[in-house]
């Protein structure tokens, strides 16, 4: 067969699918099931929309637990057992992670991480979003700071050599450097200073992902609020600072939440730059040092990522549970 | 090393993408030549497999796989069965989510037999016939000491010979361009003593002997692992040597702490290496060699395993203008004898049937091994195959230094476990570089040791 | 009034300013990957990619043609054209260029200056004029290999495509393609679909459990997917799927799940009650409400994260190598670059770099097409 017709058909099995799941089970429910209409109408209504919520979310769900659940508490298990995974070692691991320099190394670096890196993006994005909606040119400028989240990983991490290179004749940091009478230097093994040179990588390639999605919501708050806002004579930065920033608040949660998601599971750009050296681990990659070959220990770090995270999960969970009332 | 690269000469490499374009082509015809083709005849004759099909996966990609396959069609071609060839760089973790999800294929080609050993303890290798367990020991140079290096023990616990060594890489050299030896009026070294002399030489000549790079990703150090064990080579005896691998000898023994400071003294030295010792521990491996060939040089000699001229510039010709010397041993040590530092990659069975094993002898007939040297820079410690058939004088002379070796080692960091081997050595080997110490290095590399035991 | 203008134009400058800096910032690297794409692998290791357009100067060296050798006394002369040299000709394609310097030795090749004569002792002399001829002097005959000289000259710059040849035309490329859309594409509009329908049911249906099911879907947003891809594979095989399409859509839209769910349940929540209100008074059932007014209205967020989605579907590499057999048949593009072509070609990073674009170049068209939807944005908020 064709692949080209082959692609085709596997892509309409595959969406037609879905999509057919949930036409079809919500007419079984409605048609056939509790038809909205005869002599026990209303009952019917009311024991359909019993039913609908589950026959939206069951897919979702479905996916969730076996894809998810059912590996999280898997390996929460496996992180109490020893590194063959045939004895019991309870919390074992961990206390051997928590003794591990180099764990403790990867653990404050990604506290690090998972600071800056929302917060330096989220800023940026709103800026640029800001910025840009009035510039004639704020679309191509918008691409353009789009464009590197198109780039994969492996790519982003490729060109960033060559603005680190130690080589002035390749890196253009140690170019600038050369011109202006300096000796060349390896920004990857400055201490402590190399973990934000490596952030640098991931703000580049996520201010787009911020911007885009707060534009939307910037585009999204009524004209007549900000019109009044001009009537009052409130300058361009008070409006920003104190109609345009609040109005947006929850979509900056949750901009900074997805980042702060992303951050604790990129292991490439560490991985493809230092390998870890010159103590810029963390823990996404330090984990992966262990995969298949310690697993309880994998395990463990795994669990401990998902630990630093809570109190981002805390908070998101009490402003769901809020817009509920 | 992580991986067996083996180059390609440039010549093969047209030979090999003028052949992929007819698919199943021999692309020596049979009969012609100085193969051992009676070899192939014979297994032909007492071989046939028609219809069945064999699944082999390996680290090996691109170009090079298609040498592979150029092999494989001589099996076709004798037996009737079809082998399907399928390399990924990241070999080593596919293999292992394969064997833990089911879906191994039948011949399985280790870059490294450290992986083996691990999957073979989890009963997920096939152990070879009682007919070829003494196979390598009679037909290899230094037979035993291969047949040793694919012995682990199985998931029964006894050990077993777990396949056959098939491709291999000769560590202990290093590279320099014959001219400028020539017009700068350099010797080769023919001791550890006459080449730091010669390092030093180069300085005072207002030049920078070596080009040292340990970037490569992930697996950046690696490079130091091979100029430490080269150094225990020449400076313990093999007995500490196979110890320290088996950890019997510590890892901070003076011992090997004094390996590392052998390799500091050409690393660390002021003035020895380009960019200093921050810009070695940074610079990609395939980058690094490229100082020899600019003009002045950037650097004089580099030290690397043979298949390093693949990453040479562009036109560069190895042999005439690029050479290599035997990385020398100590004036002091003489006991030690000439030993050589080596890689190579193990073919295991991965699934029990007639094909497979019959596959395995045909990796074992000379014919096989002759297939594979005639594509390029592919290095066989098999006797009965013919060295004619190599394509060019360097690799005939890496050949020989191979079939003479007083003694062969195997790459110590691949026959490491995986923690230590391909992590805990190769990021301590760039922190000495990049300053610490020796001792905390090789102390904190024990610690790390003791954990896994 | 003058004032507030001037205030305004100098806001508008300083915008101007800000997002310019910012534009040229995040392009450096990005023009940087672009031009190292149109340059073989040595030039990419011999100058920076913001030299790639001028000129530079590089030494070149050749040997003395001792086929024109004559005798002339005690001397043996060598003489010809450097460009005509067989290790020379090749870097200056579009004919000779002006030689600035030329020397006998590696290590100082620029000794001397084109157009003077070298006396090198014993009467070996050396001349090499601007334009390449030259003449070299030896008290010896040089037998079959003649001596070497080294000259200094500016190489005009050099660009080629063959690094785009080489990925594109690189065997079951095409096929490969092919695979990737058959991956993305779904993988991109089941999660979404599965997404709406859930998040419309937590944020506008009533039933018991909702805020634990909320709180679940949050929490699991931070799994990673590491964790997840042996157990998966495992059960894959146990149930018949193995590796396959099949396996690498659920594997995707399973992963992608809850950060959609999360993103699409915080847009929705911000919709106008009243129109869903009105429409359930109007007696329309939830799918009929969600379907009719609900999905519309979210398209903005849905092509946000459609556009997203589909980047990291495009761009992955990990989920395709465990849930996808290796074959030729199923390789997507990721796994075919990674593991086939820079495998046996290295540090090549002109390789990697067209690979790169060659990558990029359908996320950016989807980005762009879908653009006009992120604007609507506009449109569906101000009913607010």
């Amino acid at each position: 067969m064709n692949p080209v017709f082959q692609g085709l058909l596997t892509i309409l099995i595959g969406v037609g699918g879905i999509f057919a799941y949930f036409v079809l089970s919500n007419m079984l429910l409605d048609k056939v099931l509790f038809p909205a209409k005869g002599p026990n109408a209303s009952r019917n209504i009311n024991r359909a929309n019993l039913i609908r919520p589950w026959l939206f979310l069951a897919p979702t769900i479905i996916a969730l637990s076996l894809y998810l659940v059912y590996p999280v508490i898997g390996s929460f298990i496996r992180s109490l057992y020893n590194r063959s995974g045939d004895q019991f070692i309870g919390f074992g691991n961990y206390s051997s992670l928590i003794a591990s320099p180099d764990f403790r190394t990867a653990f404050m670096n990604n506290v690090l991480w998972a600071l800056f890196v929302p917060a330096v993006s989220t800023f940026l994005g709103l800026v640029i979003a800001q910025l840009t909606d009035k510039l004639s040119w704020g679309n191509i400028a918008k691409s353009i700071i789009f464009m590197p989240m198109a780039i994969s990983f492996v790519g982003a991490s490729l060109i960033w050599k060559f603005v680190y290179a130690i080589d002035p004749n390749l890196g253009i940091i140690n170019a600038i450097r050369a011109s202006m009478g300096l000796n060349p230097l390896d920004v990857l093994q400055l201490a402590f200073w190399n973990n934000f040179f490596l952030m640098a990588i991931l703000i580049w390639v996520q201010t787009g992902f911020a911007m885009v999605i707060l534009s939307a919501a910037l585009r999204g708050i009524p004209e007549e609020t900000i019109e009044a806002a001009v009537i009052d004579g409130a300058n361009p930065f008070q409006i920003f600072m104190k109609i345009q920033v609040p109005q947006v608040t929850g979509t900056i949660v949750v901009v900074w939440t997805t980042t702060t998601i992303l951050v604790l599971k990129v292991f490439d750009i560490v991985y493809a730059m230092t390998g870890g050296n010159f103590n810029t681990q963390i823990l996404p990659s330090y984990m992966m040092q262990f995969m298949f070959r310690d697993d309880g220990r994998a395990t463990a770090v795994a669990i401990v990522i998902m630990l630093i995270v809570t109190p981002v999960m805390i908070q998101n969970i009490i402003q769901a549970r809020k817009e509920m009332r | 090393m992580i991986r067996t690269l083996s180059g390609v000469s440039v010549v093969a490499l047209l030979a090999v993408s003028a052949s992929s374009a007819s698919a199943q082509d021999l692309m020596f015809p049979k009969g012609e030549g100085d193969f051992s083709w009676a070899a192939l005849e014979s297994f032909a004759a007492s071989h046939d497999y028609t219809g069945e099909k064999l699944m082999v996966t390996g680290a090996t990609t691109g170009d090079d796989a298609e040498r592979y396959r150029t092999l494989y069609a001589y099996f076709t071609d004798a037996t009737g069965a079809e082998v399907e060839y399928s390399g990924s760089e990241s070999f080593e973790q596919d293999i292992v989510i394969a064997s833990q999800a089911g879906g191994l294929p039948d011949v399985a080609l280790f870059p490294q037999p450290g992986l083996a050993k691990d999957l073979a303890s989890k009963g997920a290798l096939v152990a070879v016939d009682d007919a070829m367990t003494d196979f390598m020991t009679t037909n290899y140079a230094a037979g035993d000491s291969w047949k040793q290096l694919a012995t682990f023990p199985g998931s029964d616990g006894a050990d077993h010979v777990f396949g056959l060594f098939f491709g291999t890489d000769v560590k202990s050299l290093v590279w320099y361009v014959p001219e400028q030896f020539e017009e700068a009026g350099y010797e080769i070294p023919e001791t550890q003593e006459d080449l730091f002399a010669l390092s030093e030489q180069i300085v005072a000549d207002g030049g920078t002997p070596w080009c040292i790079g340990l970037g490569s990703g992930a697996a950046t150090g690696w490079p130091a692992t091979d100029w430490v064990e080269d150094m225990m080579l020449r400076t313990a005896s093999l007995e500490d040597y196979d110890r320290w691998v088996s950890n019997d000898l510590k890892f901070n023994d003076p011992i090997v702490v004094n390996a590392i400071e052998q390799y500091g003294k050409y690393a660390l030295t002021e003035g020895f290496v380009d960019g200093g010792p921050s810009a070695a521990a940074s610079t990609d491996f395939r980058d690094s060699p490229d100082g020899m060939f600019d003009f002045p040089p950037k650097c004089y000699m580099h030290k690397q395993a043979s298949f390093i001229p693949i990453f040479f510039p562009e036109g560069v010709e190895a042999g005439t203008d690029v050479e290599f010397f035997y990385f020398p041993p100590f004036a002091s040590e003489e006991s030690l004898g000439r030993p050589v530092l080596g890689s190579g990659g193990l073919a295991s069975v991965t699934n029990d049937r007639d094909v497979t094993k019959g596959f395995m002898e045909f990796l074992g007939s000379p014919i096989a091994h002759e297939i594979m040297m005639a594509q390029g820079q592919f290095l066989s410690p098999h006797k009965d195959a013919n060295l004619d058939i190599y394509t060019s004088d360097v690799q005939r002379a890496l050949g020989e230094i191979l079939t003479t070796a007083t003694s062969f080692r195997f790459d110590g960091s691949d026959l490491m476990p995986g923690e230590i081997g391909t992590n805990a050595f190769w990021t301590g080997m760039v922190d000495y570089t990049t300053g610490k110490p020796a001792q905390q290095v090789a102390d904190e590399v024990q610690t790390r040791w003791d954990a896994i035991q | 009034m003058d004032n507030i203008v001037g205030k305004k134009t100098g806001l508008a400058v300083a915008a101007n300013l800000t997002v310019a800096i910012l534009v040229v910032l995040w392009l450096i690297p990005t023009i940087g990957l672009l031009v190292s794409s149109f340059r073989d692998r040595d030039a990419i290791s011999a100058t920076g990619w913001w030299r790639a357009p001028f000129s530079t100067e590089q030494t070149f060296r050749g040997r003395g043609d001792t086929e024109t050798v004559t005798q002339d006394g005690a001397l043996f002369i060598l003489t010809g054209n450097v460009f005509d040299d067989p290790e020379v000709a090749p870097s200056f394609p579009d004919g000779p260029a002006t030689i600035s310097a030329f020397g006998t030795r590696g290590n100082n090749p620029g000794e001397y200056t084109a157009g003077t004569t070298a006396d090198l002792g014993d009467g070996e002399a050396l001349l090499i004029n601007a334009d390449g001829t030259y003449r070299y002097a030896l008290p010896e005959d040089p037998g079959s290999r003649g001596p070497r000289y080294y000259i200094q000259a500016k190489t005009p710059p050099k660009f080629t495509l063959s690094n785009y040849e080489t990925v594109i035309t690189a065997g079951g490329m095409g096929q490969a393609f092919i695979n990737t859309l058959t991956v993305t594409i779904p993988a991109t509009i089941i999660p979404i679909l599965m997404a709406a329908f859930a998040a419309y049911a937590l944020a506008w249906m009533d039933f018991a459990g909702r805020s634990w099911i909320i709180a679940a879907i949050i929490g699991l947003l931070v799994v990673p997917l590491q964790l997840a891809l042996v157990p998966m594979l495992q059960l894959h095989n146990q149930v018949g799927i193995g590796q396959s399409f099949l396996g690498i859509w659920l594997a995707h839209s399973a992963f992608g799940q809850p950060l959609a769910v999360y993103l699409l349940r915080n847009y929705m929540i911000g919709l106008p009650r009243d129109i869903i209100e009105s429409a359930r008074v109007d007696g329309g059932t939830d799918f009929q409400i969600f379907m009719k007014i609900v999905l519309p209205l979210s398209f903005p967020a849905l092509a946000a994260f459609a556009i997203f989605q589909f980047l990291w579907t495009w761009n992955d590499l990990l989920v395709a190598k465990v849930f996808l057999p290796s074959g030729e048949a199923t390789k997507v593009m990721t796994v075919k670059i990674a593991d086939d072509l820079l495998g046996s070609r290295g540090g090549d990073w002109g390789i990697l770099a067209s690979a790169a674009f060659v990558s990029i170049a359908v996320p950016l068209l989807v980005f762009f097409s879908l653009q006009r939807y992120l604007v609507r944005g506009l449109l569906a908020g101000s009913v607010k």
